[in-house]
């Protein structure tokens, strides 16, 4: 009976601080909904400022270019900070695809489809300018998606020593970690093809060029589709 | 309704950027400019101590709105052209020379401001202070000006 | 319309004339003189003696304001630059109007014999070039080039500040402003 009494004070309390929530840990709000309550597309037409995002990217452009000592090391830092994205945004990608279509893609084809439209559209609100294949005889499994206006390179002019630079290697690295991800090894670079020149439509023109590996070309070949 | 000249002036006073849309002023040359500009910086800061309107009664430490600093030139008028100057929060300087008739200054300044600090500041190739070399800055200005003239 | 204040510089770049009309609208220690009470200085030995009273009058004012001789200073040396800026841009035959800050506007006039006409007002008044080029044509002709008294040229303002050419120019800036 002695020792009773001072059981029970401690576990009411306990009970009554979780329900409180005011315990140093995990809290609760007051109307019950965690974050998993919440559906799981609700930041899909979300927005994001777009000076906001100018601003970080103009400073990983600055970090990198720090640290580096030419071009190609800078558009491959770039390239190197953008897979691990394109690694993530695939899996969601996927899930967020209506039950019919929610397949990993198995042709290159079908892959590259997926990026055009799926991955343009989430990344940039609008699908890709154009998908080609490539016509050179000796590189047949080069494919080129371009780009007229590079969202990420809006803001940003090269200055003209450094005009083979373009920024959006930072792009052409989620690109490689989606076709990583999805089981097709590939090297993407960017290019930029617009010349700049008054006049110019689409000065800033750009063209992803996706090299994929041998092994995939043959893999392709094997399943009779190319 | 013609915006003939814009040039930039940066904090210390020197000239970062220049730009000709039309014909109407003297063409100098980049010194001639380079010193304008360190002329105007310095003139800009005498106007402002030319104030005869010294404010000496000191509002009390308790009210909300305190009086604003004596600004330096905004406005110069001549017989052939207008100069209008405007100074941002952080110093730098935009003189925009037009016609003495243009309307609307106070509008296209704002619209060039918002220009530079999108192409111009937004640019990670940029150094604060430094000349402003950045295409499509030059690219958006004439596209943005050139309809104004032309109208 | 209000006027704050006028100067005359020649060609030598001195002031040989400046007119200030003390403003005075929310002082504590306004003790009894009207508004706009004139305080002429003219770099001739009355100075010492119009100096005086304004002293006993505003004692915090002097200490901390630019005494009016630097203001003239400051005040040619503005105009001069501005004018050559103006002369390289829009062609020798360009002429500087007037400029406008926050806080006040100024108008300025040369005549062909560079003596230069300055004035400061607030930041509503419109062109004042035409008041500027009456002030030279019907007080200062009429009261300092044609005085047979004054000398040819007015170093330190000698001959400029009679009286007939203060008064004239009280009622001028009075009645019409």
């Amino acid at each position: 009976m002695a020792s009773s009494q001072p059981v029970k004070p401690p576990l009411a309390t306990q009970a009554s601080q979780a329900q409180r929530g005011s315990q140093p840990g995990l809290r609760y709000p007051s109307n019950g909904k965690t974050i998993y309550h919440r559906p799981l597309n609700r930041s899909r037409t979300q927005e994001l400022s777009q000076s906001s995002f100018a601003y970080l990217f103009g400073e990983m452009v600055s970090y990198a270019q720090k640290r580096v000592t030419g071009i190609q090391d800078l558009e491959k830092r770039l390239n190197v900070q953008g897979h691990p994205i394109g690694l993530k945004l695939l899996d969601l990608l996927l899930y967020r695809e209506p039950p019919r279509t929610q397949t990993r893609p198995l042709h290159i084809i079908a892959l590259l489809q997926f990026i055009t439209t799926i991955l343009w559209r989430h990344l940039f609100s609008r699908p890709a300018d154009a998908l080609e294949k490539s016509s050179n005889p000796d590189t047949p499994e080069e494919y080129m998606i371009s780009d007229n206006e590079p969202l990420v390179n809006q803001y940003i002019s090269v200055p003209k020593e450094m005009n083979q630079l373009n920024c959006a290697a930072f792009v052409a690295g989620i690109v490689e970690g989606v076709c990583d991800g999805a089981g097709f090894p590939a090297r993407v670079t960017a290019h930029s093809v617009g010349k700049g020149e008054e006049g110019e439509l689409w000065p800033g023109k750009t063209v992803f060029l996706v090299k994929f590996e041998p092994e995939v070309v043959e893999r392709e070949a094997y399943l009779g589709r190319s | 309704m013609v915006v003939f000249a814009l040039i930039i002036i940066n904090k210390a006073g020197g000239l970062i950027y220049q730009r000709d849309f039309a014909e109407g002023l003297n063409k100098l040359s980049i010194n001639d400019y380079l010193v304008l500009a360190g002329t105007f910086h310095g003139v800009h800061a005498i106007t402002t101590r030319l104030n005869p309107l010294h404010q000496h009664n000191l509002p009390p430490s308790t009210s909300d709105v305190r009086p604003d600093p004596p600004s330096g030139i905004e406005v110069l008028e001549t017989e052939n052209f207008r100069l209008q100057c405007f100074s941002t929060l952080t110093g730098t300087k935009f003189l925009l020379f037009t016609e003495p008739q243009q309307p609307n200054v106070d509008k296209i300044v704002g619209r060039i401001y918002e220009l530079y600090s999108d192409y111009v500041m937004k640019n990670p190739f940029y150094q604060l202070e430094m000349p402003v070399r950045c295409e499509s800055f030059d690219r958006k200005l004439v596209q943005y000006v050139r309809p104004l003239n032309s109208r | 319309m209000v006027v704050y204040s006028f100067y005359i510089f020649d060609r030598h770049t001195e002031c040989i004339y400046s007119r200030l009309w003390a403003r005075q609208p929310d002082r504590p220690i306004s003790s009894g003189p009207p508004p706009s009470r004139p305080i002429s200085t003219s770099s001739t030995s009355s100075a010492p003696i119009t100096l005086a009273p304004t002293n006993e009058l505003n004692p915090p004012r002097r200490s901390t304001r630019l005494s009016a001789q630097d203001d003239a200073k400051l005040i040619f040396g503005t105009i001069f630059s501005l004018r050559n800026m103006v002369r390289k841009l829009g062609g020798p035959e360009d002429s500087f109007i007037s400029y406008r800050t926050g806080q006040y506007k100024l108008h300025y006039y040369e005549t062909p014999t560079s003596i230069k006409f300055v004035m400061l007002t607030d930041t509503q008044t419109l062109n004042m070039r035409n008041v500027l080029h009456q002030i030279y044509v019907n007080l200062y002709v009429e009261f300092v080039v044609k005085n047979p008294l004054s000398p040819v040229e007015h170093p330190g303002g000698e001959g400029v500040a009679n009286e007939l050419f203060e008064l004239a120019l009280d009622q001028f800036v009075k009645g019409v402003l």
